[in-house]
Formats: structure tokens, sequence, C-alpha cells
């Protein structure tokens, strides 16, 4: 019978192996574009690196138990907060947050006419079928919020002259 | 090896587990055989999730609205009150709904409070509309917190209150203590609220007045719409979700988590929008312009100063928590008068201190234990 850590480390070896080459074809693939682009995989590779040699340990001392189920569960745990932890450095840059102001300046730009022109279209159609449009409802609306305010200015003045008239009395 | 086709291996790895399994300690076998339970009942709660979702009952403690205010709603709730102090608390406005505070039986800390003896009161600030655009962080500071305090002290008959400040309730609290000092207010509590916003980590960065033109989008958007409070969030933690399906997969076999999950699951997939001028004026005076801190906010014709607040002061930060950092938060002892002060800082993040299986332990306790002690 074969060692089961030992065909395991034949598996998880040719995993490994597999998983290079797929990473070594996208570099390849990705290093085509003529535009230079960051590394995105120097971000991950040291933390995933990492994380392979504690499994491939894992693999190689641990006899087949139903705890490698807790320890490959562990393994995405660490994966996952190490892909965290390298978007968290990215989104953390400056450079980041000026394209994203920027995407959402574009986006802004570009919605604004549509919204508009939707806006008007809608109001017109609403208007020509004698149904309440957005903005009347919408002024309705803060009229009886303005109503609201008044009552509670009422209600703030009897409560003074009440406060004052317990403390008269006292 | 290199030759070898992968079926070979996987066959030979699995005649290894049965041959293994003929020389087993019956230890182990029940070990597998527990494994393979657990697999079978994930299943089973995967396909009822899927087939037959059961919306989760949050908000059971029993409640009556005592006051409203546009969509402001005041809540009292109902319990066997032991301390003369009532307990106003103040969530975050906008981003999401209030029941996270009263999830589910067992874990709730709005329970947990009025267990514990506490005469609770909790500003739903609601779920705005279009009509709604025009509130301001200002209308909040000056016009509904002041009555919901003044609405408060009538209800219960005591003559001061308490006020817990979670989240952007802290900072509202702060203004609102600073602004008005003839309101009564003997203790007040900061559960994870930025006040320092030099120190509030990636969303101030990301909303620095160099990359973001906030006029210039709620002029256009006329609000934050609840997508985009989605997107800012999801974007704080993009692995968050990835993390919460594995952790769901892991525990499915457990049905008080399967329940706690859909729960929180359904809070945290509900997001709220905020009005545009308190967007605006959140970023442009609190993020961009760091004025809470710096003392140059004015409410009402009042200055907002923290260095007005001198009441019992208890500060409770979280360790991980990427919305309002341990250090802003803890930035409010220094800012304040107060003698009688205390910081505590709690492991995990933003939501672990009102929800999940840690906030009963590390946090609910400490925050009803200060509060017992003063009312």
């Amino acid at each position: 019978m074969s060692e089961p850590s030992a065909a395991s480390q034949q598996l998880f070896d040719l995993w490994k192996k597999q998983l290079d080459e797929g990473t070594q074809n996208w570099a390849r693939l990705l290093g085509q574009n003529p535009t230079p682009t960051p590394d995105p995989f120097s971000f991950w590779k040291p933390a995933m690196e990492h994380g392979l040699q504690q499994w491939a340990r894992i693999f190689a001392t641990t006899p087949v138990t139903p705890d490698l189920m807790s320890q490959w569960k562990q393994f995405l745990d660490q994966s996952i907060e190490a892909w965290s932890k390298a978007l968290s450095q990215v989104m953390s840059t400056e450079a980041y947050a000026q394209a994203m102001g920027k995407a959402l300046e574009q986006w802004t730009a570009s919605y604004a006419p549509v919204k508009k022109q939707t806006d008007q279209g809608l109001e017109t159609a609403l208007q020509a079928l004698n149904v309440p449009t957005r903005a009347q409802v919408t002024s309705l609306a803060k009229q009886v919020m303005d109503l609201e305010e008044r009552l509670d200015r009422l209600d703030d003045g009897i409560a003074a002259i009440l406060r004052r008239l317990d403390a008269g009395k006292a | 090896m290199g030759q070898e086709r992968f079926a070979d291996i996987a066959e030979r790895f699995a005649n290894s587990y049965a041959e293994l399994g003929a020389a087993a300690s019956p230890e182990m076998v029940k070990r597998w055989q527990d494994e393979l339970e657990r697999s079978f009942k994930r299943m089973t709660n995967l396909a009822q999730m899927v087939q037959h979702p059961v919306e989760p009952r949050t908000g059971q403690t029993p409640r009556e609205e005592i006051y409203r205010k546009g969509k402001a709603r005041l809540y009292r709730y109902a319990s066997k009150r032991t301390h003369r102090t009532p307990v106003l608390f103040v969530p975050n406005l906008g981003i999401s709904r209030p029941y996270i505070f009263d999830l589910l039986p067992g874990g709730s800390f709005i329970e947990h409070m009025t267990k514990e003896g506490f005469d609770f009161y909790l500003l739903d600030w609601g779920v705005f509309g279009p009509e709604d655009n025009e509130l301001s962080f200002e209308d909040c500071v000056v016009k509904i917190l002041p009555r919901a305090a003044r609405k408060v002290l009538e209800s219960s008959g005591a003559e001061s209150l308490s006020v817990l400040g979670y989240c952007m309730g802290a900072p509202l609290s702060a203004s609102f203590i600073a602004s008005h000092p003839e309101v009564p207010v003997k203790n007040f509590i900061n559960m994870a609220g930025p006040i320092d916003f030099s120190k509030v980590g990636l969303f101030g960065l990301w909303l620095d007045r160099r990359f973001f033109d906030v006029d210039r989008f709620i002029d256009t958007m006329g609000s934050l719409p609840a997508d985009m409070v989605k997107a800012g969030f999801k974007l704080l933690r993009p692995t968050m979700d990835l993390s919460t399906n594995l952790n769901l997969w892991w525990n499915l076999w457990n049905d008080k988590y399967v329940e706690s999950f859909n729960a929180l699951n359904k809070w945290a997939n509900e997001y709220v929008a905020f009005p545009g001028e308190f967007f605006r004026q959140w970023v442009r005076d609190f993020y961009q312009g760091n004025k809470l801190h710096r003392g140059e906010l004015v409410f009402g014709g009042r200055p907002v100063r923290l260095s007005a607040i001198d009441c019992p002061l208890f500060v409770v930060g979280a360790k991980e928590d990427y919305i309002a950092p341990p250090a802003c938060v803890r930035a409010l002892m220094d800012a304040t008068r107060s003698q009688d002060k205390e910081y505590v800082e709690l492991p995990g993040g933003h939501i672990s201190l009102i929800a999940g299986r840690g906030a009963s332990t590390h946090c609910w306790p400490k925050v009803s234990g200060w509060l017992a002690s003063r009312s």
C-alpha cells in the first residue's frame, strides 16, 4: 500500500505544478499587453507561496483524518486574509483613490444629462396622463414635514410654559 | 511523476484511504462518520435555504413609538426598570437599518440592556426618500435630537438621561451634547463613533477633497443612493463576501448558526440611502474638514465644542474596525473636559461590537456594567 502521506504529497505536488504553470501562462498572457501594467502577482504570490508550503508540510506529516478538512478551511481563511491585506494595500494608495475619484466624476458627468432627460420625459408623460408627478409628491411630503415642524414648535412652546408654571408652583 | 496521469494518482490516493479505513481505529471511524453526517446536514440545510428561505424574525423585543418627526421614530422598549436614568440610543443615520441592535432573541443588544434594567429608547432615523434630501446633519442635531431627549425625559419621568451613540450616532450625539448644555445628559457612551477624522482610514482617503467633489456629486444625484452606499462598504472589505460564504459553508450543518446567518445576512444586504444635504455636510465638515474635532462647527447659532462635554464618558473602540479605526474613536477621550472617563478597545470589527457571539460576552456587559453604576 502507498503511504497516505506520500500519495497526498504527490497529489499536492501535481496540483502545485498545475497552479504554477497556470500562473506562468497568465503572466505570459498579460505580458503580451503592450501597455505596462502593475504586477498583481507581487501582492499575493508571497502569501500564496507561504500558504502552499504550510499546506505541503501538513500533507506530508498528517495522516488522512477529518482534521484535514479543518486544515483546508484554515488554509482558505489564511489565503482570503492574505488577499484582503494585499487589496487593502492597493486601495489605501493615493493613486487608487485618485483613479476611483476620476471614475466617479466621469460617471457623474455622463449620468447627469441622462437623468435630466429621463426626469423631464417622465414628468411630461405623467402630466399628460393626469397622474401626480414625483416632484409634486415630493413637494407635498415637504409641506407635511413643514407642518410637522410647526406643530413641534408649538409643542416646544407649550412644554416650556408648563415647565415655568410647574416651577412657579414649587 | 511528471508523466503520471492525474487520474492514476487520484485512484491511488482513494485506495490508500480505503486501506487506511480497514485498519483505522473505532475512534477514527466515528470521526469520519461525524464528518459525513455534517456534510449531509450541510447539503440538507443548503437545499432548505435555496428552496424554502425563511424570513428571519428580527426586532422581537416589545416596544412602543413615543415620538415621530419626519422619517425618524423614537421607540421605548419594555423593561423591568431598575435604573432611574433612561438611555437614549442614537445609531447611525442612513447606511443600514437599526434592527441589528435587536437581531434575534438571545443575540440582541437591546434585549440585553432591557434585561439589565435600563429604560431604553432607540432613535430610528428611518429610510429616506427624495423628500428628505434637504435634511442636514445640523437639522438632526438642532431639531430632532433635542426633542427626542425631551420626549425621553417626559416619558421616563427622570431628571436626566444617558446618551449612547453608535457609529455615526456618536458624532451626532457629541455635537448635540456639546451644543445643548441645558439638556441634562448624565452619561455619554461612544461606541465605535469616529471623532478625529484625520485618523479615519480608507474612507478618509477616498473622500478626500482632492479626489472627491461632494458638491458636484450631490448636485447631480440629489442623494447618495442605497446601491452606492452598498458599493462603498463592499469596497472597503472586498473579500468579506467570500469569507462570509466560506464560513457559512463550514457551519452550514449548525441550525443555530444558519438562523443567525439568515438574520445578519438580511441586515447586511439592506442598505439605506443618505439624504443629499446630510451627506454633503457629513463629507465636507467631518471627513474633509474635521471640524468636529477642531471645534469649528456652529449648529443653530450654537458653537459645537467637544470641550463643553463634562459628563462621565465611556468610549469603546474595536481593534479591527476599518470604518472607525480605534485611534479616531479614542480621540474623544482627550477632547472633552470629563473627569470620569474610560476607554476600552475590544477584539473584532465595527459590527462585532453590537452583533454576534463576541459582542454579548466582550462588549455588552462592559457597556451595561459601566452605565449601571452611574444610572
